[in-house]
């Protein structure tokens, strides 16, 4: 593996670095846990890596709250997420995911953005921001920025909207708008760290005083080429009383996130199987 | 045998501990030799192929490549257990493993480059890649040089193991039950973290070859590379650098060992083989698949009547030492509880798969989860306690069996009893939980050999003391330490002997030209033969020293106590330094010894009748598990195992063998699995395959049974290989508890669950 690497130290320089490459084949790294498996795989010659370890710039490093959500830098490791305040109380389905991630040593350096840019459909915190509808916050080389929602910024295995002159910068979390949550995330594996998921559930569901769902996000991983935000599921909870989901609503609600699902077989699994157990995670979510 | 002891049985650390913790060992890895080249190895694209041509001419022309070569190239013989696997391959392939060719290059990114311009052209074949389609008349011949035709009558059988004892026929007659079923186990792989490695060195000047090689048996390995390069095996010296992880996988020779000699012969410099991960699930060896058909009786008493197996081993294209297994097995099923009689036929037969090779329990893992199955099938046709049922058959002290092992000292029965009591196994059995958790326990036992395995001419060990005048003792011994922690035994029977302290002991047993004689390090049998070994050398330098001692201290009879470096009879003290300085400077005499122990065991006959080891190690298992029905994993709760290791010698040491066993059993029987698609395997890395990490691990309650047996140093017996043996026959059984379905395959995947659960919901509402 043998490549260039460009270390900016300012967003300035970071961008300058994205537009003197524009002609040639270039990635980003940040973590590496994805990058080094992906150039093994498939090596390639004459790359460029611009490399974000060294990268000062608050946006892209920090997670800060303001009236509206949380911006969780693009740079955040699944490390920080977890010791995050924030995430704790509020979207524990993201902090799940996070300690879902590979092994506290993984996690050490594996970014959000890296996550979310890998693009994979069994990416953990990828599933969990989908559920939270989560907006991307993308800038160019001209340092423009642009938004899209988290959903429709995957376009399929390995790929996102992203356009060569653009970065991922920071992510965007909107605040919760009730104060009682039912959230979490379902990670199927066989083993229990250093896993991939098989398939993966992420449910943040919001609650008001009188337990109707107010807000609802589901978001299923490896069970499609994407993360798939299962709306109509989302919208048909809606509503409806959080003790009211069971037997035939169950049943609905199960198939809604079913339809969603288009599996395949692989070693770890067979279609069968993702389906199967996908059923009956939608039905013990509201246990 | 009860007399104080002052270490034996306090929990030491490993000798080599420190340095493995800190990083600071020294790996095959690591080895770095002035002029060093990389080699690396071309494997055949199909599993089933005539090679058309090689054409070598556009790698040796890139600038950084000393050498290519290929089968033409090189004057070899014929390697493997049965001498029909050759080096490199020239006109068909019949594995994916097959090696082609070899470079040799300056680097390693020159060695890949050079191996992308070897152009191979084939004619690829329909494969065989399961053994009863292999035994089929119409199949192909699978491997040329194999003499199945003539010695067992089918052209594609490897190896044939036949046993019997007692009246097959009249047992069958008193049965009043008789349960048969097919089991079947998949193909896993030791999983080493250390990837296979050898670095070689050839002398142009003298024609010597040095190996740095992680084998387990270095003097077999010798003899080994000697007749594949057809060379003189003693200029062939091996040194073992540090082993990461044996299991077994380092008892056979591998085709890259003699490439990677051979590069350094035709280049005569030095040249290292590294595998990757990849490389490493794809080349390295693994435990045999099996088909096991098992019928087994047991009278209205619940008394076992009878065992009549037959199995087909997978033995891949080449034959290893694996293809012996059943060698093992068949001890497990004629002497495993009391058996009156026991049938006994094992094929290995030859497909295109890759071969397999030893793998720590040797077939007796395969063998003891059908046996286990069975007689949980037959306790509940007969309305019997499966914990009962076991304790009815359990084998005894004094028993002969009917295979002719001699149980000396046995702890089978209160291995059983005190597993059932710790897990609290009747309290627990049948449960019936109906939620989405439903926890099920599960029991089993075995029985291997602990005093090491007559199969070779020798299964004894050499052990060389030299004792310094500043009263540091080397031990020389001839024995492999390969992370079982041996060499801290040894050095603990010093220190308990010798009252020398540890720290100024060193233990030398990393060199064929310097150490003396061993097997090598298999069958659980390098403590207690290494060990006897040791105390017989201990003996001989303690004459050597009290006389003298007695001379120095103007005694004629003494009885000396050794402790803290000195030599203590009644109110007289002597240091050992100063004793072993008068012998070298007054008497000019070494303070040396040396001493060869052979164990006690015998060859078994043509009928494999014969007491085969030094003594013989029980153990029970205990297991609860918790199936979740949700998603069908199976998680291992709590492992109660209790050992009859004879007499504990290092508690640290041996939890830790205990544990590692147990994790690899977890593994065996619920996640891991190499998976093959039409002879190439789809899952090489530790994301396809389920290996499990100490995230996984449950609690191992142990509780070693103490049996005195008077063969052991101390009374020990051999216990590395027990711990993973009867594990997944004990989990298959806990699985079978908690949901009502038994499993007769292996790994118990979360897939295969929930399909049973699925089918059995089905059947409900039919
Ligand atoms: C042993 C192991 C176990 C793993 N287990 C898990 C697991 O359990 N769950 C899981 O979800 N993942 C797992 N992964 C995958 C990986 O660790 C995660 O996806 C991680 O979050 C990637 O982050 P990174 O910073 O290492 O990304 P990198 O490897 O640095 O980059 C990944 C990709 O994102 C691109 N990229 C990075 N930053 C940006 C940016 N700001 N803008 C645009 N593109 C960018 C890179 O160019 C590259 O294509 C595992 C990986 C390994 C090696």
């Amino acid at each position: 593996m043998d490549f260039d690497v460009i270390s900016p130290k300012t967003r300035e320089a970071l961008l300058e670095a994205m537009d003197a490459c524009q002609d040639k084949k270039y990635r980003f790294g940040a973590g590496y846990t994805d990058l080094i498996n992906d150039l093994n795989a498939n090596p390639q010659e004459d790359l460029t890596v611009i490399n974000l370890a060294q990268l000062q710039d608050d946006v892209f490093s920090n997670i800060t709250e303001d009236d509206s959500g949380l911006h969780i830098g693009a740079l955040v490791t699944a490390a920080q997420v977890l010791e995050n305040e924030y995430v704790q109380t509020h979207f524990p389905v993201l902090w799940e995911a996070a300690n879902s991630v590979a092994s506290m040593q993984i996690r050490q350096t594996a970014t959000l953005a890296g996550n979310i840019c890998q693009a994979s459909p069994s990416g953990d915190m990828s599933c969990a921001l989908v559920a939270l509808n989560a907006v991307c916050d993308i800038i160019n080389t001209r340092d423009e920025m642009r938004i899209e929602p988290l959903a429709n910024f995957f376009r399929g295995v390995k790929k996102t909207s992203l356009a060569k002159y653009e970065i991922l910068r920071s992510i965007f979390i909107p605040k919760n708008i009730q104060y009682n949550i039912k959230s979490g995330y379902v990670k199927i594996g066989t083993r229990v760290s250093m896993e991939i998921a098989i398939l993966s559930v992420a449910y943040h569901l919001q609650v008001d005083e009188k337990n109707i769902i107010a807000a609802a996000g589901i978001a299923i991983g490896a069970v499609a080429p994407t993360i798939k935000y299962t709306q109509t599921a989302c919208e048909f909870l809606i509503g409806r009383s959080l003790y009211e989901i069971k037997d035939v609503v169950l049943e609905n609600f199960s198939s809604q996130v079913l339809n969603y699902a288009t599996p395949i077989s692989d070693v770890r699994a067979s279609a069968w199987y993702r389906t199967t157990v996908l059923e009956n995670v939608t039905k013990i979510i509201f246990d | 045998m009860n007399k104080n002891l002052k270490i034996i049985g306090k929990s030491t650390p490993k000798l080599d501990g420190k340095e493995r913790v800190t990083g600071s060992a020294v790996y095959g890895h690591d080895i770095d030799l002035p002029n060093m080249l990389h080699g690396m190895i071309l494997r055949t694209k199909y599993p089933c192929a005539n090679i058309i041509s090689i054409d070598t001419s556009a790698a040796k022309a890139l600038e950084g490549v000393a050498c290519v070569i290929t089968a033409a190239d090189v004057d070899v013989n014929m390697i493997g257990y049965k001498r029909d696997h050759p080096i490199l391959k020239s006109n068909t392939v019949n594995c994916n493993r097959d090696e082609i060719a070899a470079v040799a290059a300056t680097s390693k990114e020159i060695a890949r480059k050079a191996l992308s311009l070897i152009k191979v052209e084939y004619e690829v074949k329909q494969g065989v890649y399961d053994p009863f389609e292999a035994l089929l008349e119409a199949s192909p011949t699978l491997n040329e040089r194999g003499k199945g035709l003539e010695q067992f009558g089918n052209k594609n059988m490897a190896e044939s193991f036949h046993y019997e004892h007692g009246d097959l026929e009249a047992q069958k007659a008193r049965s009043k039950v008789i349960v048969t079923k097919r089991y079947e186990t998949s193909r896993v792989t030791h999983c080493c973290l250390g990837t296979s490695n050898i670095t070689a060195s050839y002398s142009k000047l003298d024609g010597s070859l040095t190996l740095w090689a992680s084998t387990q048996v270095p003097f077999l390995y010798q003899r080994d590379i000697a007749h594949a390069l057809k060379m003189d095996a003693s200029k062939i010296r091996v040194l073992q650098p540090i082993i990461g992880g044996g299991f077994g996988s380092k008892l056979d020779m591998h085709p890259f060992e003699p490439i990677c000699a051979l590069l350094s012969i035709q280049t005569g410099k030095p040249v290292q083989i590294l595998y990757d991960r990849e490389e490493e699930f794809l080349a390295s060896p693994t435990r045999q698949p099996m088909v096991i058909d098992l019928t087994t009786g047991a009278d209205a008493e619940g008394r076992f009547t009878f065992r009549e197996v037959k199995i087909v081993l997978d033995n891949g294209a080449y034959t290893s030492w694996g293809a012996t297994t059943p060698f093992v097995m068949m001890q497990t099923y004629s002497s495993l509880y009391q058996v009156p009689a026991c049938w006994f036929q094992a094929d290995a037969v030859y497909t295109n798969n890759p071969f397999a090779g030893s793998f720590r329990g040797y077939g007796n893992p395969q063998a003891t989860f059908s046996i286990e199955t069975n007689i949980d099938l037959m306790a509940k046709e007969l309305g019997i306690g499966k914990d009962e049922i076991r304790l009815i058959n359990a084998n005894y002290k004094g028993e002969i069996t009917g295979q002719g092992l001699h149980f000396k000292t046995c702890g089978a029965q209160p291995a059983l009893e005190k597993v059932i009591a710790e897990s609290a196994y009747k309290e627990k059995i049948n449960r019936g939980d109906t939620g989405r958790y439903r926890r099920g326990i599960g029991l089993a036992s075995m029985l291997h050999v602990g005093g090491g395995a007559k199969i070779y001419r020798s299964d004894g060990c050499g052990t060389r003391l030299k004792l310094d005048h500043y009263g540091y003792l080397t031990i020389i011994t001839g024995s492999n330490e390969i992370g079982q922690g041996s060499e801290t035994i040894l050095a603990m029977i010093a220190v308990e002997e010798l009252g020398i302290p540890m720290d100024k002991i060193k233990v030398i047993n990393t060199d064929t030209d310097v150490k003396p004689w061993d097997v090598g390090v298999h069958a659980s049998r390098t403590s207690f033969v290494a060990g006897n070994s040791m105390l017989g050398a201990v003996k001989l330098i303690k004459e050597k020293l009290s006389k003298e001692a007695m001379k120095l201290l103007s005694i004629d009879a003494a009885d000396f106590d050794y402790k803290d470096g000195s030599m203590f009879s009644s109110e007289k003290e002597i240091k050992i330094d100063k004793v072993v300085r008068e012998m070298h400077f007054g008497s000019n005499e070494l303070c040396q010894v040396e001493y060869f122990y052979e164990p006690p065991s015998s060859f078994q006959d043509k009928r494999f009748m014969g007491d085969v080891s030094g003594n013989y190690a029980f153990a029970s298992q205990a297991i609860e598990v918790e199936v979740d029905t949700v998603t069908g994993n199976v998680k291992v709760m709590d492992v109660w195992v209790s050992q009859d290791v004879g007499r504990v010698l290092n508690p640290v040491g041996l939890q830790g063998q205990m544990e590692g066993g147990i994790a690899t059993g977890i593994g065996f029987a619920l996640t891991e699995e190499m998976i093959y698609a039409e002879g190439k395997l789809i899952n090489p890395s530790f994301h396809g395959y389920k290996l499990l990490t100490s995230m996984d691990m449950p609690t191992v309650h142990f509780f070693p049974i103490e049996t005195y047996d008077e063969a052991g140093p101390y009374g020990s017996k051999g216990a590395g290989e027990a711990p993973l043996i009867p594990t997944a026959a004990a989990i298959a059984n806990a699985v079978a508890d908690a949901i009502g379905v038994e499993f007769f395959s292996l790994p118990i995947s979360a897939e295969k669950v929930l399909k049973a659960l699925a089918t059995v919901k089905e059947n409900q509402l039919v």
